[in-house]
């Protein structure tokens, strides 16, 4: 859920500064252009919450080794979705090994504007119905963070479910415990990943769509 | 089942939601695309329930449900679009021939994965924020079923990294 509000407020930031710039060319006068650097690509946190993932699904592999068999293909369809958005960054994705939060956003508030989620608000539906999925897929995310208290975990994860601090992740310690964190984290990715679609660029929007419902069907495995 | 034919005037609820926004593009399009695949997977559906089996027909069942669900809502939003929804054609043709409940099964899959990919097409085509939400919904919902017929195969994996491509 915050990580929603937050990525949102990442979507919103970019959109608005985009607008300014367009302002600043049409009005006239060429301005000296004081204007703060660029907003991070929003795909630099869907990037670094796939590599999360895919860092998530090694860990509880090396915990629970009985578990490989039913994580490895869901591990590496994490994998393509960040290899497929290093692509789409192109010379903007940081290395692999840059990970985490460093590249979520410094500056924008975590706490930001808990109402500003796009993904719940009716408005602007022509219809009730066909968006109000039958399956509530894209929506779902009330399991988002089920480990609780989000307070003291750093701003590192918090859509993923897959707590990590120091750069290692902690795996729960008992197997159905372990799956069912991968579970959740699945939701929330597949959450993120469809709120971004929504005001994506054409070519975005697809990749993105298609990485959310990937990991839509993660959670058919997983279950 | 009831009543697919869109009325003229739209879906007639009086509580009918605010009209479409005026701002957006390629709507009518990238619905009418999710429609055609609707409608074949509908037709698709019935020859998966006449081999799959007894133990399957309640999952058979419920996807078709889904579909219809859909199909119903999205021709109710390319009229309100201000589209003529399309129509389903009388037949269409078996990628293989389906004669047991394995051929039943890897049917479903493909109908599934061509829902999937009808949806991802219409998430891109067009910049309306709703119909997006609604088209992603649905390529969801068939990559999920997708998944489920593939478990059910034993088909591994059982996820793929990009539903619809």
């Amino acid at each position: 859920m915050v990580a929603v509000a937050r990525r949102s407020v990442l979507i919103g930031g970019a959109v608005g500064a985009g607008l300014l710039a367009a302002g600043c060319t049409a009005g006239g006068p060429s301005s000296p252009a004081p204007t703060t650097p660029a907003p991070p690509d929003p795909l630099l946190a869907e990037l670094a919450d796939e590599r999360r993932l895919v860092a998530g699904y090694d860990a509880t592999i090396a915990r629970h080794p009985a578990l490989r068999a039913r994580l490895t293909a869901v591990r590496d369809d994490h994998a393509a979705h960040a290899a497929a958005l290093v692509t789409a960054l192109g010379p903007a994705a940081p290395p692999s090994s840059t990970t985490p939060a460093a590249t979520d956003s410094p500056g924008v508030s975590p706490t930001g504007s808990p109402t500003g989620s796009p993904t719940g608000s009716p408005t602007g539906s022509p219809t009730g119905s066909p968006t109000a999925s039958p399956t509530g897929s894209l929506t779902a995310s009330p399991t988002g963070s089920p480990t609780g208290s989000p307070a003291g975990s750093p701003a590192e994860s918090p859509s993923t479910g897959i707590e990590s601090s120091g750069g290692r992740t902690r795996v729960p310690v008992t197997p159905a415990a372990a799956v069912a964190a991968l579970r959740a984290a699945e939701r929330a990715a597949a959450s993120a990943r469809g709120t971004a679609a929504l005001t994506a660029t054409p070519d975005r929007a697809r990749l993105l769509a298609g990485i959310s419902a990937s990991e839509a069907s993660h959670v058919a495995v997983l279950a | 089942m009831t009543a697919p034919a869109p009325t003229p005037t739209g879906p007639g609820t009086p509580t009918a939601t605010p009209s479409p926004t005026p701002s957006g593009t390629g709507q009518v399009p990238a619905l009418q695309a999710g429609l055609a695949a609707e409608h074949a997977v509908i037709w698709g559906y019935g020859v998966v329930g006449a081999h799959a089996g007894d133990a399957l027909l309640p999952q058979v069942r419920d996807a078709d449900d889904a579909h219809r669900t859909l199909r119903d809502d999205t021709v109710a939003l390319v009229a309100r679009y201000g589209g003529t929804p399309v129509a389903t054609e009388p037949e269409y043709a078996l990628p293989f021939p389906v004669t047991d409940r394995g051929s039943a099964l890897r049917l479903a899959v493909h109908l599934e994965e061509g829902a999937a990919a009808a949806w991802r097409y219409a998430v891109a085509a067009t910049d309306d924020v709703a119909v997006r939400r609604a088209a992603l919904v649905a390529l969801s919902d068939a990559a999920v079923r997708a998944t489920r017929w593939r478990l059910a195969l034993h088909t591994s994996p059982a996820t793929v990294p990009f539903p619809g491509d």
